[in-house]
């Protein structure tokens, strides 16, 4: 790989890891449509904030982006608070605004200058080496590399040292709140750095791109874990592994290469979604499968436990009467189903009536009692 | 009236590999007003739901009358519980009492005259009449409450199924829905309710299931209504006081192991 | 003003345009009533994204580019869409909110993708794609317009003959079910016929905003009916005059594109709507309650008048000062509250400036004091 190259790949590397960070929190916050909204929305306060700099580059787009962020969070919940409309259609609402806003100003007033409409859908990875920090007369690599590399350094430090806080404030706000942690705090505070995020990212990869990596990665280390500090870990090394991948393609395919990066995100997401040990679909298909026996065994049980000692159990413990007319099953089913049962010793056969057996007792009572682990 | 209102045989339900109903027998003899009972997460709305399709059994069987629910959906009426619904949507209280016209008019067909009547004519039993085009955000929660009722009403049912109907709801209003519930079973109809209050049982209702995964016990109130069966429903010693009903509420129901607790068959 | 409704009837383009924008209008505006309602405002944003690749491979593999057969891909593609949103959310535990973000990016990357190697292949066929993107109302023709009308048409009847089941399934599915409805095909059907709605308006507002035009007509309809009918109609309306307005204003004024300017408008519309709507706007709810704390205070006032008169034998001839009744429960606005009173008929002023209670402000306190009097 050219340096150039080199350069493109450790800055969707570092903006993947960046997204990846305060994604996870958007998607265990149930939020995560507002990573779509935040993104699209801040365009108003980037064009605004390049008017009146004139530059680009100035910090103050990034201030002014995650002012537009806040903005939109907080236009979405009055809105919703008026009870006029519901939260969904209170996001739906307010980010088209204000992005068309956006569109609007550049298409009049500064489309023949830098900023433009592909631009902000796809970002500018091919160019990004092409624009160089350079501090004293040294060159410094690209300027993109340092501001979302200076980004995501921030967030994952804030990230460490508000840990415990995120955490709580993530799974129980009540406890939180009631603990003097703010978590209307927590909050805003994690808007304002995906919104410092998605301005950072925007430049370079451009917004699609912005979603996917802070969405796609989360949700596939999702199915991987249950610890939070693994599941920050794992989206964080998916979305890097996403942005190697989308490299790649867009190489070989020479398209785009934030659109690859955000089609390799959902591939990885699909493989994930696959495979996962325990939540994945394969897992989940056997699992069921396996369940749907076990259940039966255990309704035949109950089934003639329920029924011992009364006048009809001579008529339901008969095999013909499973199929029969009541419990519903076929006889395929039933048949395989009184195999299983009499090959764990659940139940013995005498002729073609069926009895328990102690262990087929255990498990009924058990399982109606609700002590079946 | 031979054959049972409602006769279900060998019914389980579970949710993923969660089982919510187990095995359960149970024949609501025609005429009654009953009442299902049983702790939280024990089943009852599982139950409502199994009979009228709404959720797929794992194995069992539901007859309304003598033929698979499908087939008899004419003869049953629903009141679901109150909060299943958004109360803002637009529309009136007319409107909605006439949607219990819908299953009888077929695809495409507009309700009409007819309809409105028979809407009016349900609406007027439960007193509700001046509120025909009222908003139901406007509502209050009893008032909610007897749209609901109307509703099931106008379908004109031989057997309703209503889950938690007095919930919070006033006391007039539980008053009046109880006369209007005793009213059909004086009338030959069947009328079964999940119902949540241990208080109220002997002076509502005639029958009784009580219900905690499996069927504990099933049959006429002053029969099945006692001590040992409370606690086998909801675990814990139970204990009437004096003339009123009370009963310990335990967390876990625990199964005796040295019987089988099926109560009266 | 005048040339531009002769323009509008006499100029191919603009009654081309003026047409194609207001029926757009009118289905998105009808569907998006029903979508609002379910909360599926979201899944909107997610299906129009979701159609972008559905558009470019339908361009792709049949070198076509009319209308239906675009149409057909980004119907098949948003379809698709919404199944693999369905499958994520049905076999793993990831939310309804992170599956539509993670569709919503990915398919549209994808989109983005396969549009920059059509960019390569075939210059000038794939100018006519881009425009999917933001729209371009000022490109439809006659085919474009027959297409939607005939689309839009379908799915207005469709609606029409389902009236009263989508209305029931909207509202209460349970009871539906109950019913013998076929809930889930139902379901599916108004999703379809939603999928459809979005896909006819994506030539003229573009994927990136569509689904404003879903969300926005319909939550400014809410505010002016409590009617199921008259509020789908109204959306209709408000889609259709919004998308009128937005694309002629688009083609007057240079450097606006249409989407975003349509975009702009019905939200100019919405927010209108909601603070002056009568009864359920914001204004009018402002309004009401400064009268009714106005009523409230007078009220208070008259209750300090009858107090104080009641320890006279003569209570309705007592007079008492303005200081004295400051000295009571409504410290301020005394005199304001007097003057209400007295347009009321229910106090009077004596010349020494005391005031008295009328025999009908008398009544009225024992009212208001309900018999504790």
């Amino acid at each position: 790989m050219s340096p150039a190259q080199v350069e493109i790949l450790a800055i969707a590397v570092v903006t993947a890891a960046g997204c990846a960070l305060v994604g996870t929190f958007l998607m265990l916050r149930r939020l995560a449509m507002l990573s779509d909204a935040i993104s699209h929305a801040i365009l108003p306060g980037i064009v605004v904030a390049f008017f009146l700099t004139g530059d680009l580059a100035s910090p103050w787009l990034i201030i002014a982006a995650a002012l537009t962020g806040l903005l939109t969070v907080v236009l979405v919940e009055m809105l919703t608070r008026t009870r006029r409309l519901k939260e969904d259609a209170a996001m739906g609402l307010v980010f088209p605004a204000l992005f068309s806003l956006g569109i609007v100003l550049i298409t009049r007033y500064a489309g023949h200058v830098h900023l433009d409409v592909d631009a902000v859908l796809l970002g500018e990875l091919a160019f990004a080496p092409f624009d160089r920090l350079v501090v004293g007369g040294t060159d410094l690599g690209p300027r993109h590399l340092w501001l979302m590399g200076t980004i995501t350094l921030l967030n994952a430090g804030l990230v460490t040292v508000f840990f415990k806080e995120l955490k709580l404030a993530t799974f129980d706000a009540g406890l939180a709140a009631s603990l003097g942690l703010a978590p209307a705090l927590i909050h805003y505070g994690l808007m304002a750095l995906v919104s410092v995020t998605a301005v950072g990212a925007f430049d370079a990869v451009g917004l699609v791109l912005v979603v996917a990596l802070m969405i796609g990665p989360a949700a596939a280390a999702y199915l991987l874990t249950d610890r939070l500090h693994i599941l920050l870990l794992l989206a964080v090394g998916l979305g890097a592994l996403s942005a190697a991948l989308g490299f790649g393609a867009a190489i070989a395919l020479d398209a785009s290469i934030a659109g690859c990066m955000a089609v390799a995100v959902g591939v990885v997401f699909m493989g994930v979604f696959l495979v996962a040990p325990g939540r994945g679909l394969v897992a989940e298909m056997r699992r069921r499968r396996r369940q749907k026996w076990e259940f039966a065994r255990i309704m035949l049980t109950i089934h003639l436990v329920q029924h011992e000692g009364q006048p009809e159990e001579d008529e339901e413990s008969r095999m013909e009467h499973l199929h029969g007319g009541h419990v519903g099953w076929t006889p395929e089913f039933t048949a395989r189903v009184v195999a299983e049962s009499l090959d764990r010793k659940l139940v013995t056969a005498h002729g073609d009536r069926l009895r328990l057996t102690p262990e087929g007792r255990t498990l009924a009572g058990q399982a109606l009692s609700g002590t079946l682990t | 009236m031979s054959e049972p209102a409602v006769r279900i045989t060998d019914l389980t339900v579970a949710y993923g590999d969660r089982p919510v109903l187990w095995d359960i027998d149970l024949d609501v003899p025609a005429g009654h007003l009953m009442a299902i009972m049983g702790p939280n997460g024990a089943g009852k709305t599982t139950l409502i739901k199994a009979v009228l399709g709404l959720v797929a059994p794992a194995a069992g069987r539901v007859e309304i009358h003598g033929d698979v629910y499908a087939k008899q959906r004419h003869l049953v009426g629903y009141v679901p519980q109150r909060g299943s619904v958004d109360w803002d949507f637009p529309t009136t209280v007319l409107d909605v009492v006439m949607m219990g016209r819908y299953g009888a008019l077929g695809w495409f067909k507009r309700p009409g005259r007819t309809e409105r009547d028979q809407a009016m004519t349900a609406l007027e039993k439960v007193g509700m009449t001046e509120f025909a085009g009222r908003q139901i955000s406007a509502l209050s929660g009893g008032q909610q409450q007897r749209v609901f009722l109307a509703r099931a009403l106008v379908q004109d049912a031989q057997v309703y199924f209503m889950d938690e109907p007095f919930q919070g709801v006033d006391v007039r209003t539980e008053k009046a829905i109880v006369e209007l519930l005793k009213d059909l079973r004086d009338r030959g109809r069947t009328v079964v309710v999940v119902h949540h209050d241990l208080q109220t049982v002997r002076d509502y209702f005639d029958w009784i299931t009580l219900l905690n995964v499996r069927r504990i016990a099933s049959g006429p109130v002053s029969e099945v209504f006692t001590p040992e069966n409370l606690g086998l429903t909801y675990g814990g010693r139970v204990e009437f006081l004096a003339e009123q009903d009370d009963s310990t509420d335990t967390v876990e129901p625990h199964f005796n192991p040295d019987g089988h607790g099926r109560g009266r068959p | 003003m005048i040339d531009l409704l002769t323009g509008l009837v006499t100029d191919y383009t603009l009654r081309t345009v003026a047409l194609g924008s207001a029926a757009l209008g009118l289905v998105s505006g009808a569907l998006g009533a029903f979508a609002v309602l379910r909360r599926q405002s979201l899944l909107g944003d997610a299906v129009s994204h979701a159609a972008l690749p559905g558009i470019v491979l339908a361009y792709m593999l049949t070198g076509a580019r009319t209308p239906l057969v675009l149409v057909l891909g980004a119907a098949l593609a948003g379809w698709a869409a919404s199944l693999v949103v369905m499958l994520v959310t049905r076999t793993t535990r990831i939310k309804i909110d992170t599956a539509l973000g993670l569709v919503l990016s990915t398919f549209f990357g994808l989109g983005l993708v396969l549009l920059s190697i059509v960019q390569r292949s075939s210059g000038a066929g794939q100018a006519g794609l881009d425009r999917f993107l933001f729209g371009q109302a000022a490109a439809l023709v006659g085919d474009d317009l027959v297409t939607m009308t005939v689309l839009g048409a379908l799915v207005l009847v469709a609606l029409m003959l389902l009236w009263k089941e989508f209305k029931l399934l909207s509202f209460d599915p349970a009871f539906a079910g109950a019913m013998g409805l076929p809930v889930r095909l139902l379901d599916i059907g108004l999703t379809t016929l939603l999928v459809i709605a979005i896909v006819i308006g994506l030539q003229t507002v573009g994927v990136v905003l569509m689904s404003a035009m879903i969300v926005a007509p319909a939550a400014a309809a809410r505010q002016w009916t409590d009617h199921l009918g008259r509020l789908v109609a109204l959306s209709g309306f408000f889609g259709a005059v919004s998308g009128l307005t937005g694309a002629i204003l688009s083609s007057l004024v240079p450097h606006l594109p249409t989407g975003p300017t349509i975009i702009l408008v019905v939200t100019a519309v919405t927010i209108l709507s909601l603070f002056l709507a009568p009864r359920r706007g914001l204004l009018a709810a402002r309004v009401r309650k400064f009268r009714q704390r106005r009523q409230l205070q007078a009220e208070r006032v008259l209750t300090d008048l009858y107090r104080l008169a009641a320890q006279h034998p003569e209570p309705a001839e007592a007079p008492h000062a303005v200081p004295v009744l400051r000295t009571m429960t409504s410290p301020s606005g005394v005199r304001r509250c007097l003057a209400r009173l007295s347009d009321m008929g229910l106090a009077v002023p004596d010349p020494d400036g005391r005031w008295r209670l009328t025999p009908a402000g008398v009544d009225r306190a024992r009212d208001i004091l309900g018999g504790d009097a």
